[in-house]
């Protein structure tokens, strides 16, 4: 047994909080969980049951916090969490689990069964049971403050360009500005043009905002590998350049994860209430048109249908303003069937797009926003998270579909009244 | 692990990218195509050139979505797709290339 192994026990242990032990000890049994997991869905593997994917931490449980089990236990009987437990459950946990919520949704009996994998997560990152590619994105993540490895050089390099196509200059290190605005690696490498939106409908709106050199990275890996230590630490560099600058708002970008990870458990994490408020760019957006200062002309007839992000929606309650804004700019906009809350993940979240050994497994559950789209019939998909964009491109290009994907943002941005 | 290039040993990590990334020179392109059974033809090279082109600028690797994408902007649409990048590259665009031109591997969001 290695060191590590024992670490990660430990932590396990840590994790049983009253949550989880009661969630295990409500557990019926009925299977219902599995019917709402696209790894399931999409393969029929019963392996793929979320709360299947719970066993090692059901295992410590039951010796740990029920009568039978420590009974069990004290008379040197019963079944002890083992080092190939890990071994054998790290794929389910880390490569058929995107933490889309949606296990959760149905749960009969409530449990939270996301916030669980969330917590065992914890325990295997301990042990050393992560994949490669969540570990460095971590470590990348605390050495440059992004996943990607973006510096603060790539983003003022992105920012040049922008500035340069738009004729705009971006505020950086805006003392007393209002906003504060955060971006996904993701965004500043390859969507610029999300940049760009923001920066054109700012100006239309008039919107005071700043980006911060020292905190400008919305991901936070921390909450996808699993460790609170990394995910405080990142947290706690965005609460301190914001209360520097001194900005009423922070913003939260087109990213699924972020916005839980600072809008939710951002002080939770750093143990005290922050002094600004964290708002979504979609929530935000739609303030700013309810209020008359965003205006838009609505021109685009060509069908469109939404792809909520999990996080988005689920965990982040943004679910009305992206259709009042897609509405006020789309003539034929088509929910696709379970919208909303109820959304398919595009199979990409919760760390699986970093984790290059669950790429196969991914295309193959895409089947699922595949039929979705099928059976919408529309070929214009509008999503706002820029991880789900890549995602979705991938399964689009996979089964050799032909369906254009686009941000809202950048949406809103060209049916701006200039 | 090393390899040998124009006289001279290039450290690189356990999956063949360079350790020091100031080191790089074309022959080391070269030998690394070769240990990989290709020849770098000038559409190989267009490629290279422009991922040490886009490192310098953006002090970043690009994944293969970000490559196709900038790749299609500079040298025209026909080459900024991933089916011509991986004519190319058949380990990767992204990773293939990014090895031999010097750059550390492409990484993707969480």
């Amino acid at each position: 047994m290695s060191e590590t192994f024992d670490l990660g026990v430990e932590a396990m242990k840590a994790q049983l909080d009253a949550k989880v032990a009661s969630y295990f000890s409500s557990c019926v049994h009925c299977g219902l969980c599995a019917e709402a997991c696209l790894f399931y869905t999409e393969t029929g593997d019963p392996h793929f049951t979320p709360i299947y994917k719970l066993e090692p931490m059901k295992k410590l449980w039951r010796r740990e916090k029920t009568f039978w089990g420590k009974l069990g236990a004290s008379l040197g009987m019963g079944e002890e969490l083992t080092e190939q437990d890990f071994a054998d459950w790290e794929t389910l946990v880390y490569d058929s689990c995107t933490l889309c919520g949606r296990c959760s949704m149905v749960c009969p009996v409530g449990n939270d069964i996301t916030y669980m994998i969330r917590k065992q997560r914890e325990a295997f990152s301990v042990a050393g049971y992560a994949p490669e590619g969540m570990k460095e994105a971590s470590r990348r993540a605390l050495k440059f403050g992004s996943p990607m490895g973006v510096t603060f050089k790539t983003l003022q390099a992105t920012l040049s360009h922008v500035e340069k196509d738009t004729g705009l200059t971006i505020p950086v290190d805006q003392q007393g500005a209002d906003y504060m605005t955060l971006f996904s690696s993701m965004e500043i490498v390859n969507f610029p043009e999300y940049i760009e939106s923001i920066a054109r409908i700012f100006k239309s709106a008039g919107v005071s905002w700043t980006i911060s050199s020292k905190a400008y990275e919305a991901t936070n890996s921390g909450i996808q590998i699993g460790n609170k230590e990394i995910a405080a630490e990142l947290v706690g560099r965005v609460v301190e350049a914001a209360e520097d600058l001194g900005v009423k708002y922070v913003v939260s970008p087109e990213c699924g994860h972020a916005y839980t990870a600072i809008r939710w458990e951002g002080p939770n994490l750093i143990g005290r209430a922050f002094n600004f408020e964290v708002v979504h760019i979609l929530e935000l957006l739609e303030q700013l048109q309810s209020e008359g200062r965003l205006k838009l002309k609505s021109t685009e007839q060509t069908p469109m249908t939404l792809h909520d992000p999990c996080q988005i929606v689920r965990r982040g309650g943004v679910v009305d303003q992206p259709r009042v804004l897609l509405n006020s700019v789309a003539d034929n906009f088509k929910e696709m069937p379970d919208h909303g809350v109820m959304n398919w993940c595009c199979g990409g979240g919760g760390g699986v797009s970093a984790n290059e050994r669950a790429e196969e497994l991914r295309l193959e559950v895409f089947t699922r926003k595949k039929r979705q789209l099928d059976q919408t019939g529309v070929d214009t998909m509008v999503t706002a998270c820029a991880n789900c964009r890549i995602i979705l491109e991938e399964g689009i290009e996979h089964y050799e579909m032909d369906t254009e994907v686009i941000s809202l943002t950048e949406l809103l941005a060209e049916h701006l009244q200039e | 692990m090393a390899i040998e290039a124009n006289g001279k040993t290039f450290e690189t990590d356990e999956e063949g990218y360079l350790t020091n990334l100031g080191e790089w020179e074309p022959a080391v392109a070269e030998v690394m195509a070769a240990e990989d059974d290709l020849e770098l033809t000038s559409e190989h090279w267009e490629i290279i050139n422009f991922l040490r082109e886009y490192y310098e600028e953006y002090q970043i690797a690009p994944a293969v979505r970000v490559l196709t994408k900038a790749v299609g902007k500079k040298l025209g649409k026909e080459k900024g797709n991933s089916k011509y990048l991986y004519a190319l590259f058949p380990y990767g665009p992204g990773k293939q290339a990014c090895r031999f031109a010097g750059l550390p591997k492409p990484t993707g969001c969480i």
